[in-house]
């Protein structure tokens, strides 16, 4: 809130003389050249200065425990405005909430934990900026990762740069991998676009006569949708399951009904679809409306949203549909009960209300205090090597990872069983089992 | 053959949509020579309008409409008070374009913090609900919405062809000068036709709101289709404009359909560039003013 | 106009000797990333200004320009991979600047037909076109994917000094051009279609000739930066090389600062850029971002909408004058101001 008052001032402080200067001007226009720069600086000024107290209220001052030494500061970038702020804000939740438990608990080490959160308005330009100044500048002790995941990259390559870690929850894609940086550790049990290994494994797992034998694959053009089906297809073609029917869809289709009529026409046994949330929700009514029940029916996302999927394609129509996930409010991984009882003390709701992004920015967290108190120490290298060699565990599951920080695990299959939705595979973190065929629509 | 029909006649349905997004925006050229390019962003205003009505108020879409356009035509005749007269004259088309952008990014930057940015869709209890005629499918809601646009375009054009008020915007369009010098108040109808435009924009953003799920930014994707769509029919023409949007829409259709649907926007771009090549000024365009 | 006065020149040597000494003087890591920023949309302004400001003709699209420079350098040193990166993507950037004119060509041959409203929409369509492309086009641009550039082998002291450098290297290249079309034949027939191009026409000036070298120029340059930065941020999305924000911020610095002037762009890239990231950094930029850019940009439409510069050299020149009260801009204004609104004379 100090921002709020401090900024504008010097600023408009500048036009001040220049308006005095008119006098001796008496130049009408001149003043009115000058009134609108300043009108403009205050404006940004007041623009900025506006979101002064969205960071600095985010820096977490929980009242801790007895705690020596000097705090631990650890920098982050967030999308807190622009295309991506809404994940932005469910990460800054787990943020907060990590370093508010930790706190409470005496920090890190006897170290307090800071977070500096800054915004980079979903901005690559920004971001860049941003953790250039948190090291550079500002000489953070650690750099946690950003949301989004296109934002990841050009992040990780400036902490590498500077042999921060770079320990980030949401930077999945191949494109983070492929720059072999020792010092990336993507925080959820696989890659992104692994997500449907599992559902490959349990069709595997099924009696041949239980198979499908004809697949069709619908797909976003989005980086984390259409190359999960792409991996699935491979597999499944490589068991023999025939594909009829293979698309890509633009982000902006809004109606899908022509896409599933397509392959409607050609009755695959099994519907894969690489989707993101509004396309699947439209892929469903639009298979509803055909009255087309295909006897498995997998789609990446949207499916595994607790209460929006139901609430947009109708309770009765979601059972049976796999979906994957890499955490469940209900699992059982390591914090997890604490982390969910904490969100609901601090936030309020049903666990089903938590994104998985609060708790892939919460288990970034766990996996610095595991290594603080494994080796006794938190500073960047310890945290490379360490999180290099051994399993880790977090509430995203015990996970470890290869040289380009690329998770070696596998997430979960989720499926709607009587209403609601359950890990089911592999048999170590399912609650339930899985059951197929899919039943028909609305029941 | 029956896909194809299905595409057609789902383009059909869109265009007719489109042909009412466009309607204004053409209608804002041929009066003032302003390309509003906030058209895109007052339609997706207009969706979250209807939207927040229909989940707050359990206003219907198609009701919302009728309390909606008349509030935002005020708005409109505001804005173009506020931000377009103060242009001066010889640089109204030029910083016209500026600032109605400036503006479409105000209303984006709006949306964002009152809605966030996630997508939304308005879904009424009879959303998913279609007629099957001949083995086709007809989607409710885009029959209804289809039905509005044409309500709403036959109003337009009784109000231009058969009032006086009609009379003195198209004297506007073919020129200005002779308007004034008739006796026509060219400022006050720049004013009514920017706020005609805006409120033809929100009734196209309500059933908008009801097809295609929308978020803040969804006005970029919408304006580029419907600058080419203008520049098909015509700046400026009307007619020009809503059959231009009847063959896009169905053109689009049918190119996701039968080739693919990744490709399907580009439709849009390669009529666009073929009428440059071949008809500059557009299918109904002439090369003067005045083909509204 | 802007012959080579000793004042024009003492002004930009010493402008760009102090750019070229800043990252020494200045060596921090965090203030050479934003000068690095500021530079690349000095240039992109500066640019812009060449055809925008000097024709009349308001290219909303040269976003897709940046992008095709961008993905240039991206595919040429990840995919077909000329061995290693270092210095190299520096040295393709003529080449890059040159390619991505030459394919503009026949684009603003089309594009230049029709007249200044119609060129903006078709500019912006363009931008949308060329993202789908960067999207659709799989094989070469991993669409949706990204593409991810190796890592520039160099030293962390010193690290952003050759981007800043090659930034810079492009800026003064647009600039010095836009100064020496100013002052030539080419600027002078830009001028005269800025003016009436019907007109200029007529008394046989060669039109489309110099609006499509000025729109190669232009986006030649754009391209190089395009490349510089892709280079720098090393992770390419189509979404964020082909940004609308970006033609947006380069026309806004442009119009700040003022257009059809050599260093209004500069002026207006170097107000409006530090500030923005700056601000955003140190004060959290807030859900506010968009609605703040879009009152600063209404602001300088309605109240300042011929720039900085102008606005000033004006004031000097009545100064000079002695005639304080009766500026000469006035006297032109005043008869438009009263004409008749709606309409272009």
């Amino acid at each position: 809130m100090q921002a709020l008052e401090g900024a504008p001032a010097p600023l408009l402080g500048k036009s001040v003389p220049a308006t005095r200067g008119q006098k001796e001007g008496q130049n009408v226009r001149r003043l009115g050249v000058l009134i609108s720069l300043g009108v403009l600086l205050a404006v940004s000024a007041t623009l900025a200065a506006c979101g002064g107290s969205s960071s600095s209220s985010s820096t977490s001052g929980s009242s801790g425990s007895a705690t020596s030494g000097k705090p631990l500061n650890i920098g982050i970038s967030l999308s807190l405005s622009g295309d991506f702020s809404d994940p932005g804000h469910a990460a800054q939740k787990g943020y907060q909430l990590w370093a508010k438990t930790v706190n409470a608990n005496g920090g890190i080490d006897g170290r307090k934990v800071k977070l500096k959160i800054v915004d980079d308005a979903s901005s690559p330009n920004q971001v860049v900026t941003n953790y250039q100044n948190l090291i550079t500048r500002d000489k953070v002790d650690l750099v946690f990762g950003p949301f989004s995941t296109l934002l990841t990259g050009p992040a990780a390559s400036v902490a590498h740069r500077y042999g921060y870690a770079f320990v980030e929850p949401a930077g999945g894609g191949p494109a983070v991998f492929q720059e072999h940086l020792n010092n990336v550790f993507f925080v959820q049990p696989a890659p992104t676009l692994n997500c449907g290994d599992p559902f490959v494994a349990y069709i595997k797992s099924l009696p041949p006569s239980q198979r499908p034998k004809t697949a069709a694959y619908p797909s976003l053009d989005d980086p984390f949708s259409s190359p999960i089906a792409d991996r699935m297809q491979k597999a499944f073609e490589a068991m023999g399951i025939k594909t009829v029917y293979k698309t890509i869809y633009p982000s902006e289709t809004a109606d899908l009904t022509p896409v599933v009529e397509k392959y409607v026409a050609k009755k695959p046994d099994m519907v894969v679809a690489g989707t993101q949330s509004e396309d699947a929700y439209s892929q469903v009514k639009a298979m509803v409306q055909a009255g087309f029940s295909p006897k498995f029916v997998f789609l990446a996302n949207g499916a595994n949203s607790p209460t929006e999927f139901p609430s947009k394609v109708g309770a009765k129509n979601t059972e049976g549909i796999f979906s994957c996930g890499d955490w469940f409010p209900t699992s059982k991984a390591g914090g997890n009960p604490q982390f969910v009882a904490a969100y609901k003390a601090q936030y309020g709701g049903t666990p089903f209300d938590i994104d998985s992004t609060s708790a892939e920015a919460y288990a970034v967290g766990q996996l610095i205090q595991a290594v603080a108190k494994k080796t006794g120490k938190v500073d960047n290298k310890t945290i490379i090597s360490s999180l290099h060699s051994g399993t880790w565990s977090s509430v995203e599951g015990n996970i470890s990872w290869n040289a380009d920080g690329s998770p070696q695990g596998s997430d979960m299959l989720l499926e709607w069983v009587g209403g609601k939705l359950q890990p089911v595979y592999p048999p170590n973190v399912a609650l339930t089992k899985p059951t197929s065929p899919k039943p028909p629509w609305g029941g | 053959m029956h896909l194809f029909i299905q595409a057609c006649i789902l383009g059909l349905l869109a265009g007719g949509v489109y042909a009412l997004m466009a309607s204004g925006l053409t209608l804002a050229f041929g009066v003032m020579r302003v390309i509003n390019v906030a058209q895109g962003a007052m339609i997706v205003l207009g969706a979250f309008l209807s939207y927040t009505l229909f989940t707050k108020a359990h206003i219907d879409p198609f009701v919302s409409v009728v309390l909606l356009t008349p509030l935002m035509f005020l708005v409109g005749v505001a804005l173009q008070l506020v931000f377009i007269r103060p242009l001066r004259a010889d640089e109204r088309e030029e910083l016209s374009l500026l600032v109605t952008w400036a503006l479409a990014l105000g209303i984006e930057g709006l949306l964002s913090v009152l809605y966030k940015t996630n997508y939304r869709s308005t879904i009424t209890s009879y959303a998913d609900k279609s007629w099957r005629v001949l083995g086709y499918h007809l989607s409710e809601v885009r029959v209804f919405a289809f039905g509005m646009s044409v309500v709403i375009l036959t109003l337009l054009y009784l109000l231009l062809t058969r009032t006086e008020f009609g009379r003195t915007v198209r004297a506007t369009v073919q020129n200005p000068v002779s308007a004034r010098l008739l006796g026509v108040n060219v400022d006050k109808v720049s004013a009514l036709g920017f706020g005609i435009s805006v409120a033809t924009a929100t009734a196209a953003g309500a059933v908008f709101g009801m097809v295609t799920p929308f978020f803040p930014g969804s006005h970029y994707d919408l304006i580029s289709r419907l600058l080419s769509i203008i520049v098909l029919g015509g700046l400026g023409s009307l007619g020009g404009a809503i059959i231009a949007a009847l063959f896009m829409g169905m053109a689009e259709a049918v190119f996701a359909a039968e080739i693919s649907p990744t490709w399907s926007s580009f439709t849009f771009f390669i009529v666009l560039i073929a009428i440059l090549l071949l008809r500059p000024q557009g299918l109904f365009g002439t090369n003067e003013r005045g083909a509204l | 106009m802007s012959r080579l006065t000793r004042t024009g020149v003492l002004r930009a040597v010493v402008v760009f000797g102090a750019l070229a000494a800043f990252p020494f003087v200045f060596p921090a890591q965090w203030i050479v990333n934003i000068a690095i920023f500021t530079l690349m949309y000095a240039g992109l302004a500066t640019a812009w200004n060449l055809l925008g400001g000097f024709s009349g003709y308001l290219s909303l699209g040269h976003a897709a320009f940046f992008g095709v420079g961008a993905y240039a350098i991206a595919i040429a040193f990840t995919h077909i991979g000329i061995g290693g990166s270092g210095y190299k993507p520096f040295f393709a950037l003529p080449l890059v600047g040159i390619v991505v004119a030459l394919v503009s060509v026949p684009i603003a041959w089309v594009a230049l037909r029709v007249r200044a409203a119609t060129f903006a929409i078709v500019t912006l369509t363009l931008l949308f076109v060329v993202q789908q492309l960067a999207f659709n086009l799989h094989h070469l641009t991993h669409g949706s994917q990204g593409l991810a550039l190796p890592p520039p082998p160099f030293d962390v002291s010193t690290f952003e000094q050759p981007f800043y450098f090659a930034m810079l290297g492009v800026f003064a290249l647009a600039f010095f051009t836009c100064w020496w079309v100013k002052g030539s034949k080419l600027g002078l027939m830009l001028f005269s279609i800025r003016d009436d191009e019907d007109r200029a026409r007529g008394v046989g000036v060669r039109v489309t000739g110099a609006k499509v070298i000025a729109f190669a120029l232009s986006v030649g340059f754009t391209g190089m930066l395009g490349g510089v930065w892709a280079y720098y941020i090393q992770f390419i999305y189509p979404q964020f090389a082909v940004d609308p924000l970006i033609t947006i911020g380069a026309v806004l610095m442009a119009f700040l600062g003022g257009k059809g002037t050599v260093w209004g762009p500069t002026v207006g890239a170097f107000i409006l850029v530090p500030a923005q990231q700056y601000m955003a950094y140190k004060l959290g930029a807030s859900e506010l971002y968009l609605l703040g850019y879009a009152s600063v940009f209404l602001l300088i439409m309605l109240f300042l909408p011929r720039g900085i510069i102008p606005s000033i050299s004006d004031h000097l020149a009545r100064r000079r004058s002695g005639r304080p009260d009766e500026p000469p801009g006035a006297v032109a204004s005043a008869p438009r101001a009263t004409l008749p609104g709606g309409m272009a004379p």
